[in-house]
C-alpha cells in the first residue's frame, strides 16, 4: 500500500470499530453481561468515550465501577455512569487492543517508507491481525494471569456484597479487571477498569504489580526505538531516538523529583510518594494516561513534568506514535541545524526538502491549536466555570492538562467523571481525534515521500552520534516544551511558586 | 485512482476486520483470561474475599479494598478521602503502631502483644524495602484469631461468627 | 588554512553600506505589499500599525490597551517599525552589492574587433565591429592571426586553428566549411568566413547576470525549506499569541496588548526572516568577486554538498606543461648528445615544453654546433597518431641562432614551413640527421635497436611521477628526457582541505598509470584516472552520479560538455568553448580550474551561514521568554517574578528584548553578507563547531545583550 492507502485503511478500519463500541455503550443496558443493571451512556459521553479509547488516549468521563468511591472527586454524584462487563470487555477492551495495534502498524508503515529499497508501507490488514496474534494478545494473555495471581480479579459473577467485620454493609466491585490491566499497560492506553484507575487496590494491589505495570508500560515504546534501528538495518541509527527518548526521560524525573515526598493526599500507602511520582513520570513520559495516585495531590513539578511528557510524546511516548514523533523532531532537527554543517541537511542519506519540512511543521502545529483554543473556549464559554474549576493556576493547571492530555493521546486528567459534560465531552472528543489522526496521516505522508528517494551513502552529518542526541534533545525542549512556556507559567510554575509562598 | 473510489474499496474488508477483531479482542481474549483465571488462581480472580476464622468464616470483605473500622479495639483505616483510590487497605507503620496505645487500653491485650502482631504483618513498598506499611483487613483478622478469648467474648466485643 | 571565502570587504561593499540610494531602497521596501514575500516581516509591520493605532487611539483596544501607556506604544511601535526596516536595508545592501559585483563582470568579457562581411547591391565591403556588436548569422572574416570573435561556423576555405588556449590541444585543428570555430581561438593560417552562430548577448555570462540583476531571483530548494520553517515558526507563535490574547481577557490577567505583540515579534524568527534573502543573494555576489558567474543560486548551494571532486590534472592540479628537467643517455651516448639532440628537435617546437627543452639544453650549454653549420631539411609536427615529434636537417642550409634569444621567442620568424611527414620510415639520407622524440612506446616502433635498460629507465622514470620522452638520432635511441609537472602553488593544501571535509578527488590524465600514480600521490589524492580521455568524465560522472554522489568537476573543451551537462556542479573555463560554457551551471571568468575547490568552499560557507543564522534566530527564544513572561502576568501573578532570572526592569524588560531583537538583524548583516568564517574540517567537525559558536551561544547571548540594555535603559529613564 501506499502511504494514503494505507493510512485510509488504519483509519476507516478504526472508524468501524469505533461504531461497533459505541453501539455497545450506549445500549449496554438492553445487552448482555450486565448484572449491575447500568444505564447506556448518553449520547455524547459515548461518543467521547469511543473517540478516546480508539485514539489510545482513554480519557475517562466516567466511572468504570459506577460507584463512587471518593466523594470530593465525583462531582457531579448525579450523572457516575458506569460499564457493564460487556462494555469493559467488547467496548473498552477491545479498542484498546486495537488502538494498540493501529499505533503500532502505522509506526512500523512509517518505518517502511525511510528503510532504503522499500517499494511501499505494507499491507494495513496483515500488520493490524499479525500485531494482534503475534504480540498484543499472547503477551496479554500471560501479562493478565500474572496480574491475577497478583490479585487482581478476573470474573463476570458480579459484584459481591459482604459484611464487613463490624457488621457493615459493603459491595466488593470485581470483574474482568486483569484482562483490562494488561492490554491497558501493554497498549500505552491508560483506561483503567476503576475511577481512580490504578490507585484502585483491585487494579494495582500491591508494589509488585506496580512495577510490573510500569515495566509493561515502558516494554513496546522503548523496544520499538530498538526495532526502529532494525527495521532500518542500521542499528546505530537507533541511538538518537532511544538515547535521546530516555535523555527527555530523565529530565522528567529530575524534574519531579526535586521536591520530596512524604505520604500526601492522593498517595496511596502501599505505593508511597516515591513509587507514586516515578509512575506520574513514566505514564505521561509513555503517553499512557494511567494513574496510581491523585494528580490533585501532586507537587505543580510533578505536574509540570508530566506536561512535558505529554508535549514531547516521545520520551519515549506511547508504542508507535512516539517514535513516529521522534523520527519527526530527528527530522526537523537535521533540518534547521544540519545546515550548519555546510551540507544540504540528510537524515538516513536522504535529503530533507521543502516539502518533508511542510509536513513536520503542519504536525508540530496541530498540538498548539488542538490544546489552546479549546482552552481558551473552556473559559471564554463558561465551561470551566460549570464543572467548578478555578481562573486561578489551580484550575488553569486542570483545564489545560485536560486538553494537553487528549491532544497528546495520554488521558491522565484531573476532571474525571466531573468533565462528563457536553462541552468536555465533545471537545476532548475532536482534540483526541485530531490529535491521534492528523499526524499519523501526515507523517505517513512524510514517510510515503522518502520510498524510492534518492539515498547518498556518502556520510554529512551523523546522526547516530552523540552530539546530534544532545542537539536533538535541546532542540526538542526548545522547540516543544519552551513553545507551551507562557501556559506552563500561569499554571504549574505558578503554583509552584504560590504554594512555596502559601504552603503546599 | 481518485480518493473515493479508494475509501469505497476499503469498506468491506475493513468492516470483516472491525468485527472480527471485537470478537477476537473483546470476547473471546478476555473470557479465556476469565476460564483460566477462574480454574487456576480461584481465589485473586474473584477479589481476594478475606474470611473469618481461616476460609471457612463467613466473608467479610476484600483484602484489598479498605472497610471502614470505627470501634476502639480495631486497627482504623485511612480516612477515605486521603487516599486516591478511596478504599486504601492499608496504613502505615507509624500509623498502626501510634494505634496500639489505644486498642491496648480497651482490649487490656498488652503493648508489646500488638507491637509484634504488627510487625508479623509488615509488607513494604518497593518489595523487600522501602516504608512499611500494614494491611488494616489482615491485621484485624489477625487481631481476632490470635486473640479469640478478647474478641469472640459478649457483646459489643463477638466479631467471631 | 583558512577558507579562501573570506576576503577583505571589497570598496564597493562599503561604499554601498552608506549611499543613499540603497538607504532610500531599504525604505521603499518597507512598502507592506512589497514585503509580503516576507511574511516574518510583513507580520513585523503589521503588528507596528497595530501598536501605532494603539498609541493613537488606545480605547478602540480596551480592555487590553491602556491610555496611560501611549508613550510607550509609541517606543515600541517605533521599535517595530526599525526592526522591520533593518530588514528591508539589509535587502537592499545584499542587492547593491550583488548589482556592483555583476556589472563589474561585465566589463571583463572581453570584446575584440571582428571583420564583419556586408553586402550591399552585391558588393561585400568589411566592416570592423566590435565582437559585442555582432548578431547571429552575421559573416564575419576570419585571416590569418585574427582571433575569432565569436562562435561561427566555417562557410568558406580550409585553415588551420589555433584552440591551445581554448582546449589545451597544442596541435593546431584543421577547419573546413560546416566546422565550427569557437570564440576565443586563433586562426593561424589561410583565410575563412564563417557566419556567427549566437548573439553576443546570448552568451553564458550575459545571461548569468541579467539573472543575478533582476529582482525576481527565484528562491532555491533550500531558501523554500527554511522559508517553510519560518512559515510553521510564525503560525505556531500566532497560535500561542492568540490564545494568550484570549486568556488575558477570560482569565483576567490585565496583560497590555503591546507586550504581547513584543512577545511575539520577539519570539518570531525574525532575525533569519530578515537575513534570508540577504544570505542568499550574497552567497552569489561572493562568487562574482571570485570572477565566476554561476546560473543560478541553486548551483551554489549544489556546490555545498560536493561529495566528489573530478580535477583535470594539467591546469588544475599541474600548471599545464611539463618542464624538461633532466637528459638521461642511454648505451654509450653522453648527455651532450642527447641535450643536443633534444635542442634541435625542439626548434620548431613552440609548445611551452618543447621550449623547455630548449631552455635546459641551453643553460647546459648544450647548444648543437650543427645549428649554424646544418639547415633544416624537414619538420615532423607532433601528431596524436605517431605521438612522436622530430626534424631532419640535412648539410649546407645553416641559420643563425638570434643573439640573446634564449627562449625562442623570435625563432617563429626564422622557421621555415615544411609539408609535415608523419610517417615513420622515411629515407635519411647520408648528410641528413634526423632526430625524433617521443613517448617512449612509440619510440620503440620507430628505433632499430632497443638499449637493454631502456625499458627499465622509462619505468623509473614514470614511477617517479615524470615523464619521460625518448630521443633518437637516425632511428637509433640515445636517451630519454625527463619532463617534470610542475604543481601550482598551493594545491596540495588544497586538496588537504577538501579531503579533510569528507570530499573525495577524482585525478583525470591522460598520462599513463605510473605518472598519473605519482602526481596523484604527491597531492595526496588517492583516486586518480590514467590514461583518460576527455570522454570519459562522463562515465566518471553519471557512475558516481549513479552511487548517488554529487559530483563537482570542470571543463573547458566540446567533449566536456555533455559531462559538465550532467555534473550537479559544472565550471566551465570562460577560455571554453561555448558548448562547454552552455552545458555548466557556471563559468569562471579567469578560467582557473583550481578555483572549483573555492566554489565547493562557498557553497559550503552559503549553507553554514543560513543554518547558523537560523539556529541563532531560534534559540535566541530561549533568553526572549524569560525576559518576558515574568514581567508579562506580573501585575494580577507578581510570584512569577521568581522567574525573572536576569533580574529585568519590570517596565523595561519588554523594550529591552524588542530592542535587542531588532539590534541583532544589523549586528548580524555583515555575517550574512561575508558569510561566516570557517577553517577546512570535517562535516561533523563544522557542525559540532556552529553549534556551539550559533546554538549554545544563540541561548547565551540575548540573555547578555537584553540585560545590558535593560541597565542602560534603566539608566536613562530610572
Amino acid at each position: 500500500m501506499g502511504w494514503r492507502e494505507y493510512f485510509l485503511s488504519a483509519l476507516i478500519v478504526n472508524i468501524f470499530q469505533m461504531s461497533l463500541a459505541f453501539i455497545i455503550f450506549v445500549f449496554q443496558n438492553i445487552l448482555p453481561l450486565n448484572p449491575q443493571g447500568f444505564p447506556g451512556l448518553n449520547l455524547d459521553l459515548a461518543f467521547m468515550q469511543v473517540i478516546s479509547f480508539a485514539t489510545n488516549t482513554n480519557l475517562q468521563h466516567y466511572n468504570g465501577e459506577g460507584v463512587c468511591n471518593n466523594p470530593p472527586d465525583c462531582y457531579p454524584l448525579s450523572s457516575m455512569p458506569g460499564l457493564s462487563y460487556l462494555s469493559q470487555m467488547t467496548a473498552v477492551q477491545f479498542l484498546q487492543f486495537t488502538s494498540a495495534a493501529t499505533g503500532l502498524c502505522v509506526a512500523v508503515a512509517m518505518v517502511r517508507g525511510f528503510v532504503s529499497h522499500s517499494q511501499n508501507m505494507g499491507n494495513f490488514y496483515t500488520d493490524f491481525v499479525r500485531s494482534l496474534t503475534r504480540l498484543f494478545l499472547p503477551l496479554c494473555f500471560v501479562a493478565a494471569l500474572i496480574f491475577v495471581g497478583l490479585g487482581v480479579p478476573q470474573t463476570i459473577g458480579g459484584y459481591q456484597t459482604v459484611t464487613t467485620v463490624e457488621g457493615a454493609t459493603q459491595t466488593i466491585l470485581v470483574g474482568p479487571v486483569a484482562s483490562l490491566v494488561s492490554i491497558m499497560q501493554i497498549g500505552t492506553n491508560g483506561g483503567g477498569y476503576y475511577g481512580a484507575n490504578s490507585a484502585y487496590p483491585f487494579q494495582n494491589p500491591n508494589p509488585a504489580s506496580d512495577i510490573f505495570q510500569i515495566l509493561l508500560m515502558l516494554l513496546i515504546p522503548t523496544s520499538l526505538c530498538f526495532v526502529f534501528g532494525q527495521l532500518l538495518g542500521k542499528r546505530r541509527e537507533a541511538r538518537p531516538i532511544i538515547i535521546g527518548a530516555y535523555s527527555l526521560f530523565a529530565l522528567d524525573l529530575l524534574l519531579a523529583f526535586i521536591p520530596t515526598y512524604g505520604l500526601g493526599r492522593g498517595i496511596e500507602v502501599r505505593f508511597g510518594g516515591f513509587f507514586s511520582t516515578f509512575w506520574t513520570v513514566v505514564t505521561t513520559a509513555v503517553t499512557t494516561g494511567s494513574v496510581n495516585a491523585n494528580l490533585a495531590g501532586m507537587n505543580p513539578l510533578v505536574i509540570l513534568s508530566a506536561f512535558m511528557g505529554m508535549l514531547i510524546q516521545s520520551a519515549p511516548g506511547g508504542k508507535g506514535v512516539g517514535l513516529m514523533y521522534m523520527v519527526m523532531y530527528v527530522v526537523i532537527t537535521v533540518f534547521i541545524v544540519g545546515l550548519m554543517s555546510g551540507r544540504t541537511p540528510e537524515y538516513l542519506g536522504m535529503k530533507i526538502n521543502a516539502r518533508d519540512v511542510k509536513f513536520v511543521m503542519i504536525t508540530f502545529l496541530v498540538h498548539p491549536v488542538i490544546i489552546l483554543v479549546p482552552t481558551v473556549l473552556a473559559y471564554a464559554t463558561g465551561a470551566a466555570s460549570a464543572v467548578r474549576v478555578s481562573t486561578g493556576s489551580t484550575g488553569f493547571t486542570r483545564i489545560f492538562y485536560e486538553f494537553t492530555s487528549a491532544a497528546a493521546n495520554n488521558g491522565s486528567d484531573f476532571l474525571g467523571a466531573a468533565g462528563n459534560t457536553p462541552f468536555f465531552n465533545i471537545s476532548t472528543a475532536l482534540v483526541m481525534f485530531i490529535g491521534r489522526f492528523a499526524p499519523i496521516g501526515l507523517l505517513l505522508a512524510l514517510a510515503g515521500s522518502m520510498i524510492n528517494r534518492k539515498r547518498s551513502t556518502e556520510i554529512g552529518l551523523r546522526t547516530d552520534s552523540i552530539t546530534f542526541t544532545i542537539v536533538l534533545v535541546g532542540s526538542i525542549l526548545l522547540l516543544v516544551v519552551l513553545t507551551f512556556f507562557p501556559f506552563l507559567a500561569l499554571g504549574p510554575i505558578l503554583e509552584f511558586f504560590q504554594k512555596r509562598v502559601n504552603g503546599f | 485512482m481518485s480518493i473515493k473510489n479508494e475509501v469505497k474499496r476499503t469498506y468491506g474488508p475493513a468492516l470483516r476486520l472491525a468485527i472480527v477483531s471485537m470478537l477476537l479482542c473483546g470476547l473471546v481474549f478476555p473470557l479465556l483470561v476469565t476460564g483460566f483465571a477462574q480454574v487456576l488462581l480461584h481465589d485473586q480472580a474473584n477479589g481476594s474475599i478475606a474470611h473469618l476464622n481461616g476460609s471457612n468464616g463467613r466473608s467479610v470483605g476484600s483484602y484489598l479494598i479498605a472497610q471502614n473500622f470505627s470501634s476502639p479495639f480495631f486497627f482504623h483505616s485511612r480516612n477515605a478521602t486521603l487516599s486516591a483510590s478511596g478504599v486504601d487497605p492499608d496504613i502505615t507503620l507509624q500509623d498502626a503502631l501510634s494505634q496500639i496505645r489505644r486498642i491496648s487500653a480497651v482490649t487490656n491485650i498488652t503493648r508489646s502483644d500488638l507491637s509484634s502482631l504488627v510487625s508479623q504483618n509488615i509488607e513494604r513498598t518497593s518489595l523487600f524495602f522501602g516504608d512499611g506499611y500494614v494491611n488494616v483487613l489482615r491485621l484485624n483478622l489477625a487481631l481476632i484469631h490470635n486473640f479469640q478469648t478478647t474478641y469472640c467474648s459478649t457483646p459489643p466485643l463477638s466479631y467471631c461468627e | 588554512m583558512t577558507s579562501k571565502p573570506n576576503r577583505p570587504t571589497s570598496p564597493r561593499f562599503r561604499s554601498s553600506l552608506t549611499s543613499t540610494k540603497t538607504l532610500l531602497d531599504s525604505l521603499v521596501r518597507l512598502n507592506p505589499l512589497s514585503l509580503l514575500s516576507n511574511p516574518v516581516m510583513f507580520i513585523v509591520e503589521l503588528t507596528f500599525f497595530i501598536v501605532a493605532a494603539m498609541a493613537i487611539y488606545p480605547p478602540a483596544f480596551y480592555p487590553v490597551a491602556n491610555s496611560s501607556m501611549r508613550i510607550y506604544y509609541v517606543e515600541v511601535s517605533l521599535i517595530l517599525l526599525i526592526t522591520a526596516w533593518f530588514s528591508t536595508l539589509a535587502d537592499a545592501l545584499a542587492e547593491t552589492q550583488a548589482k556592483n559585483t555583476a556589472s563589474s563582470l561585465r566589463s571583463l568579457e572581453s570584446e575584440v574587433q571582428s571583420k564583419k562581411i556586408v553586402t550591399e547591391a552585391d558588393v561585400r565591403r568589411i566592416v570592423t565591429t566590435p565582437s559585442t556588436a555582432l548578431r547571429k548569422g552575421d559573416l564575419i572574416l576570419l585571416e590569418k592571426n585574427d582571433v575569432v570573435p565569436i562562435d561561427a561556423e566555417v562557410l568558406e576555405g580550409i585553415g588551420m586553428v589555433d584552440e591551445s588556449l581554448l582546449t589545451g590541444e597544442s596541435t593546431p585543428v584543421r577547419k573546413a566549411p560546416g566546422d565550427e570555430v569557437i570564440g576565443g581561438s586563433r586562426v593561424i593560417s589561410d583565410t575563412l568566413t564563417a557566419r556567427v552562430t549566437v548573439n553576443p548577448e546570448d552568451t553564458y555570462i550575459s545571461e548569468m547576470i541579467r539573472l543575478v540583476e533582476s529582482s525576481k531571483r527565484p528562491r532555491t530548494p533550500n531558501e523554500v525549506a527554511v522559508t517553510t520553517v519560518l512559515i510553521g515558526l510564525t503560525a505556531i507563535f500566532t497560535i500561542i499569541v492568540v490564545a494568550l490574547l484570549g486568556l488575558s481577557v477570560t482569565l483576567d490577567l490585565a496583560v497590555d496588548l503591546s507586550v504581547l505583540i513584543a512577545l511575539y515579534v520577539c519570539l518570531l524568527p525574525t532575525t533569519i526572516g530578515a537575513l534570508l534573502p540577504s544570505i542568499g543573494l550574497s552567497g552569489v555576489s561572493r562568487l562574482y568577486q571570485r570572477k565566476i558567474v554561476a546560473k543560478s543560486g541553486r548551483a551554489v548551494e549544489r556546490a555545498g554538498d560536493t561529495d566528489v571532486i573530478i580535477l583535470d590534472k594539467t591546469g588544475t592540479i599541474t600548471v599545464g606543461n611539463r618542464q624538461a628537467v633532466e637528459f638521461i643517455p642511454v648505451s654509450s651516448h653522453t648527455e651532450k648528445e642527447v641535450g643536443e639532440a633534444a635542442f634541435l628537435s625542439s626548434w620548431h617546437d613552440d609548445t611551452p615544453e618543447g621550449r623547455s627543452l630548449i631552455r635546459l639544453a641551453y643553460e647546459d650549454g648544450f647548444v648543437p654546433r650543427e645549428l649554424n653549420a646544418l639547415g633544416v631539411s624537414e619538420v615532423y609536427e607532433f601528431s596524436a597518431s605517431t605521438r612522436t615529434s622530430g626534424v631532419k636537417i640535412s648539410q649546407g642550409t645553416g641559420f643563425m641562432l638570434p643573439k640573446g634569444d634564449k627562449s625562442g621567442r623570435e625563432r617563429g620568424r626564422l622557421r621555415r614551413k615544411f609539408e609535415a611527414h608523419q610517417e615513420a620510415g622515411s629515407i635519411i639520407g647520408e648528410d641528413e640527421i634526423e632526430i625524433i622524440k617521443g613517448a617512449p612506446d612509440a619510440i620503440k616502433k620507430i628505433a632499430r635497436s632497443i638499449p637493454s635498460n631502456f625499458d627499465a629507465l622509462v619505468d623509473e622514470i614514470s614511477s617517479q611521477g615524470d615523464t619521460p620522452l625518448a630521443v633518437t638520432r637516425n632511428r637509433e635511441v640515445i636517451g630519454v628526457i625527463r619532463l617534470k609537472d610542475v604543481l601550482k602553488p598551493g594545491i596540495r593544501e588544497k586538496i588537504l582541505s577538501v579531503k579533510v571535509m569528507g570530499i573525495r578527488p577524482v585525478m583525470l590524465t591522460g598520462d599513463q598509470p605510473l605518472t598519473a600514480k605519482s602526481i596523484a600521490s604527491e597531492v595526496g589524492i588517492d583516486e586518480y584516472r590514467p590514461e583518460a580521455k576527455p570522454e570519459d568524465k562522463y562515465d566518471i560522472v553519471t557512475r558516481e552520479q549513479a552511487e548517488t554522489r554529487v559530483v563537482a568537476m570542470i571543463g573547458d573543451g566540446t567533449n566536456d560538455a555533455p559531462a559538465l551537462a550532467v555534473a550537479d556542479v559544472g565550471l566551465a573555463m570562460n577560455s571554453g568553448t561555448q558548448a562547454a560554457k552552455e552545458a555548466a551551471n557556471m563559468v569562471d571568468l579567469e578560467s582557473n580550474p583550481a578555483k572549483i575547490i573555492e566554489v565547493v568552499m562557498l557553497g559550503k560557507q552559503l549553507l553554514m551561514t543560513r543554518g547558523a543564522v537560523t539556529t541563532f534566530s531560534i534559540a535566541n527564544d530561549v533568553a526572549k521568554y524569560f525576559a518576558i513572561v515574568p514581567v508579562m502576568f506580573a501585575t494580577t501573578h507578581p510570584e512569577l517574578k521568581a522567574l525573572n532570572i536576569l533580574g529585568l526592569g519590570l517596565n523595561t524588560a519588554v523594550l529591552s528584548a524588542l530592542i535587542f531583537n531588532a539590534a541583532i538583524i544589523p549586528l548580524l548583516i555583515p555575517l550574512a553578507m561575508k558569510g561566516i568564517r570557517f577553517k577546512p574540517t570535517s562535516t561533523m567537525g563544522l557542525f559540532i563547531k556552529n553549534a556551539l559558536i550559533y546554538g549554545v551561544g544563540g541561548i547565551i547571548v540575548p540573555f547578555i545583550g537584553i540585560k545590558l540594555i535593560d541597565i542602560a535603559l534603566l539608566s536613562i529613564g530610572g
